[in-house]
């Protein structure tokens, strides 16, 4: 008997310990490490909003972190975070459904719970992947289309005119092989670059949606043009396998010449001390690449969404941070083009101003932005996890993606068959 | 000794030395890496020192990650291995003793139960417990680990084997002619007599829970894991391992070598002060943890 | 329990007094061992009957009605299953044969060792690396396969590996995770084979000494069939948990960005299942496989590799 009174005994404690834990005026917050700048700034900015700062992987390189520990949180019935950040732009997929009985996770956001005049202040089809049958899940942190960066010092030291096509790229890239060995235009050593920046801009029909079909066509003219860009490139070293934020890229930085890649490069790759850390009036910051007998469109790397909870006990903090967070001149875009309009424009207008990216910065941005390739889906599941588990450890072991593309694009369809889409 | 006793001699003294160093090298790095910086690290000699200063800086990045998270998760750990223990110990040691020294109905079919269960490995259970305490509503509550790490067959085993062997029946029926009841006779000749099984107990039940990553994975999310899944939680910050996390306020490799030797200390030092027990018990029992 | 005390007690007294003693002790031996094993019983069943048996009502439900073997069906049909399935097979074949091989090489080494407590300090140098198991051995060995800054980087470089990706490429993995299994779990092994050793007779070891045998062959024909059941213990244990490989390939597909899959082992599907698919019938379906899997080489071996003798 003292046994089970003990452990009734324990069980009171154990009780009355979880429910001290709940802090009942402030919200919990789960971000990224690059994230946590802004989440600060709103902590200076809003004392009375008491903020819980979780830092996570922000679900990159579509690691599942954020699906996962909601589903956890599902189970136990408490747990849920206030606002999270995601990395992907596919979460709305199952963020907005119901699981075994548990409501959905995210809550809609707009139908009066943020202002309509709010929520129009962002740039038109900015939630486009966020909306779901007219209701807004969630709130893009910032625009990514693929843009064109190079090194103006470097490439009119060694007489080279900028290129403004993929073809142009490519013979630049042999064009350094052969005479400046060592200097390099790009990496895809993480899971992104490839699909999002190489395939996606090529107009290359790898990762399609039609209502519930998944369509993926490696075999395609535009697929293989681009693989074909990648085998020469990565054979003659032009592009590295590194991950463009690992310690040997970021080594060898100094020559790097050019590099397609999202606005967000700006301020995470470029200004990065831990980046490639540029100098002022180096980089160019140009009008994305194209195919010379494609269109001229690009590519998009995410540019990541904010998620409010449909569990929390305090959605006016929810709305205040959400409003703050994206749409704050000074913050907004954290690093990136800021997906609400005015900030965006504020973004702009402060990178000319600092001079730091030497050409027209604001109208490359303003074409990449508007030049998006509409072509590419948004299912429960991501390009990264294939490419990650098929591509990058084979390009590592010598192979090409002519030899791995089969597998890939078979990768790719078992994934979409697990979570339910057809695949032909 | 001919020259072929010697090389065959020469041969073993190589390959134990060899092996000494495949177990103790990794260990040995990794109490010197939280000395360097990750500059250092990438490029100094690997069993170089670093400095205190370096380790005084790598101790201030991890100690004010998130506010003190780590010592949250080491709290955690500390309390659902405790509590674990305590209630171990009072449901092994009477039922390992009951089992070993006194004749009830079932006693077989409990015996061959807790065998069998005590060979099926712990993570085999973890989901199907997972599901069980989800559909009773415990996950994210203290007890959904602390319930299962207190469930220990192996512990009950090991009491069963120690009984059996250390305590002769006859010396309980003296006492019982002698007037002890039953419960005097377990609490005044048997518990004297049970240091050494309840500090192995003890042992392998604290150290399998304080390692256990699985279970409290799946039943205490978020700022109630214990150390283990801390730790892997801190590894996403690390950017040499996750790449995109470039920003300036993350955890440094040496700072997540110190956070790992953090983690395994108790562990370590149990172990250090067990390892008479251990090499005794290993043997007497004959079963890892 | 204070009842049972003083039920206990004056059942004990009045036994004495009707000298129908011994009786009347054991019936109160029987009450006690009772009350002794109540509270572990209910552990027993709460924590490992009750989950097995709600696992195989989940496995064969769908939202609570039956539907026979189609979650079963369902999962042999995921294109990850049987990569998996072959991921732990390869995996458990590379671990077993290292483990037999260098445990019973290492123990004889050890054993053989005459000065004393050069046998011990060695034995618990090779027991010391059991203190990390989990998460935090899998950190540690994430240092050592980095190349950039391993120890060992020498070593990784002479196998081909300049980067962790390629050190954990998939046709490398199983060695790999053989090598971090035997790292944490060998040592225990040793010292367990060590006490067998110790418990084989001097003398039929002096006897063949005398005989002329030289150490390997008295190794080979007295001492490892003296240690077989210890060995197949050890294999059928580290069998049923190779089976459940989780943490470490989960930590490793975290720390290679995507490299080594989140559905590398059956064990990360069953959590897929779980915790991406939300299908608790799918991820049941997996767990009670590898459930059965452990519980046929645990019944087997308990009825007949005689541990069951003892009893």
């Amino acid at each position: 008997m003292n046994l089970l009174r003990t452990t009734v005994a324990l069980s009171a404690i154990f009780a009355a310990g979880a429910a001290f834990a709940q802090d009942a005026t402030g919200i919990t917050v789960w971000a990224d490490a690059n994230r946590q700048p802004a989440v600060e700034a709103f902590i200076a900015a809003h004392p009375e909003v008491p903020v819980n700062l979780v830092v996570d992987d922000g679900s990159s390189g579509a690691s599942g972190t954020f699906q996962t520990k909601i589903s956890l949180a599902d189970q136990a019935g408490e747990g849920w975070p206030d606002v999270v950040f995601s990395t992907q732009n596919n979460d709305a997929a199952w963020a907005t459904k119901e699981t075994n009985g548990v409501q959905a996770f995210a809550q809609v956001l707009n139908e009066g719970f943020l202002g309509e005049e709010f929520l129009k202040g962002f740039t038109p089809g900015a939630l486009d992947p966020v909306t779901v049958d007219g209701k807004v899940y969630g709130l893009r942190n910032d625009l990514a289309p693929v843009l064109f960066w190079y090194n103006k010092t470097l490439l009119d030291g060694f007489g080279y005119a900028a290129p403004t096509t993929w073809e142009e790229y490519q013979a630049l890239g042999d064009k350094l092989a052969a005479d400046h060995k060592g200097y390099f235009l790009g990496g895809i050593g993480d899971a992104f670059e490839g699909p999002y920046i190489y395939y996606w801009s090529g107009q290359a029909p790898i990762f399609q949606l039609e209502g519930d079909a998944f369509k993926s066509n490696t075999t395609d003219a535009n697929s293989v043009k681009v693989s074909n860009l990648i085998d020469h490139m990565v054979a003659n070293k032009s592009l590295t396998l590194d991950s463009v934020f690992g310690a040997s890229f970021v080594a060898t930085a100094a020559n790097l010449v050019a590099i397609p890649g999202p606005a967000w490069y700006a301020g995470a790759l470029f200004q990065n001390p831990g980046g490639v850390n540029a100098k002022a009036g180096d980089w160019v910051a140009a009008p994305p690449l194209h195919w010379k007998d494609g269109e001229k469109v690009t590519g998009n790397v995410g540019g990541g969404v904010w998620y409010a909870s449909s569990h929390s006990a305090n959605p006016e903090a929810i709305k205040t941070f959400l409003q703050f967070i994206v749409s704050d001149p000074k913050v907004a875009g954290t690093g990136g083009l800021p997906a609400y309009q005015a900030a965006a424009d504020a973004w702009l207008d402060g990178q000319v101003a600092s001079g730091f990216y030497a050409g027209d910065f604001k109208a490359a941005i303003n074409t990449a932005a508007s030049s998006v390739w509409n072509g590419w889906g948004y299912p429960n599941f991501s390009p990264e996890t294939a490419w990650a588990k098929i591509i990058t450890p084979g390009l590592v072991a010598g192979k090409t993606m002519k030899d791995l593309s089969a597998d890939w694009q078979q990768e790719m369809k078992n994934e979409a068959q697990v979570v339910g889409y057809t695949v032909e | 000794m001919t020259p072929g006793r010697w090389l065959g001699r020469a041969f073993a003294i190589l390959i134990l030395i060899v092996f000494v160093l495949f177990f103790i090298v990794p260990l040995v790095w990794l109490v010197l890496a939280p000395t360097k910086t990750d500059r250092q690290l990438l490029l100094e000699m690997p069993f170089a020192f670093g400095s205190f200063e370096t380790l005084a800086a790598n101790w201030t990045t991890l100690v004010t990650f998130q506010k003190g998270l780590i010592w949250t998760w080491i709290g955690n750990s500390a309390f659902y291995c405790l509590a674990a223990l305590a209630i171990t110990l009072i449901i092994s040691i009477p039922a390992g003793y009951a089992m070993a020294l006194t004749e009830f109905r079932g006693r077989r079919a409990l015996l061959a139960a807790t065998l069998i269960v005590m060979l099926v490995p712990s993570t085999a259970l973890v989901l199907p417990i997972f599901l069980e305490l989800s559909a009773v509503k415990l996950i994210g509550n203290p007890l959904a680990a602390i319930l299962p790490f207190s469930f220990f067959p192996f512990g009950v085993y090991l009491t069963y084997i120690y009984f059996s062997t250390a305590i002769s029946r006859d010396l309980l029926d003296a006492a019982r002619v002698d007037g002890a009841n039953e419960f005097q006779v377990f609490t005044k000749i048997a518990m004297p007599l049970a240091t050494p099984v309840i500090a192995l107990v003890g042992f392998f039940n604290f150290t399998g829970n304080w390692n256990n990553y699985f279970l409290p994975y799946v039943t205490l999310p978020g700022r109630k894991s214990p150390v283990q899944v801390g730790l892997a939680e801190l590894l996403s910050n690390v950017p040499a391992f996750n790449p995109t996390n470039a920003a300036s306020t993350t955890i440094s490799l040496s700072s997540l070598a110190l956070g790992t030797l953090l983690a395994i200390a108790p562990v370590l030092i149990v172990f250090l002060f067990a390892q008479r027990y251990l090499v005794s018990g290993m043997t007497a029992g004959g079963i890892k943890g | 329990m204070t009842t049972l005390d003083q039920s206990t007690a004056r059942s004990t007294t009045s036994g004495r007094k009707a000298k129908g003693q011994r009786h009347s002790i054991e019936r109160a031996q029987g009450r006690m061992g009772t009350a002794f094993v109540s509270l572990y019983t209910l552990f027993l069943l709460a924590f490992g009957v009750l989950p097995a048996l709600y696992a195989i009502y989940l496995a064969f439900t769908k939202k609570g009605a039956f539907v026979g073997i189609d979650n079963f069906l369902k999962v042999f049909k995921d294109y990850r299953f049987w990569p998996a399935v072959e991921h732990v097979g390869i995996f458990l074949v590379v671990w077993l044969i290292m483990l037999v091989i260098l445990v019973v090489l290492l123990s004889l080494l050890v054993h053989s060792i005459g000065i004393r407590w050069l046998s011990t300090g060695t034995r618990f140098l090779f027991y010391i690396p059991g203190a990390l198991a989990g998460a935090s051995s899998v950190m540690l060995w994430l240092f050592v396969l980095d190349p950039t800054v391993s120890p060992v980087g020498f070593l990784l470089r002479a196998f081909g590996s300049t980067s962790l990706v390629d050190a954990v490429q998939v046709d490398r993995l199983p060695f790999v995770l053989a090598v971090i299994a035997f790292w944490t779990g060998a040592g225990g092994w040793i010292v367990v084979m060590y006490g067998a050793l110790n418990n084989i007779p001097k003398d039929v070891i002096e006897a063949a000494r005398v005989d002329g045998a030289r150490p390997i062959r008295i190794a080979w024909s007295i001492q490892i069939p003296l240690m077989r059941k210890w060995i197949a213990y050890m294999v059928i244990m580290s069998f049923a948990g190779g089976t459940q490989l989780f943490v470490e390939p989960r930590v490793l597909s975290q720390a290679s960005r995507g490299v080594v899959g989140q559905d590398y082992s059956l064990n990360q599907l069953a959590f897929l299942y779980a915790f991406k698919q939300s299908d608790f019938n799918g991820s049941a379906a997996i767990s009670l496989m590898l459930l059965a899997v452990a519980l046929g080489l645990s019944v087997y071996f308990v009825f007949k590799g005689g541990l069951f003798e003892r009893v």
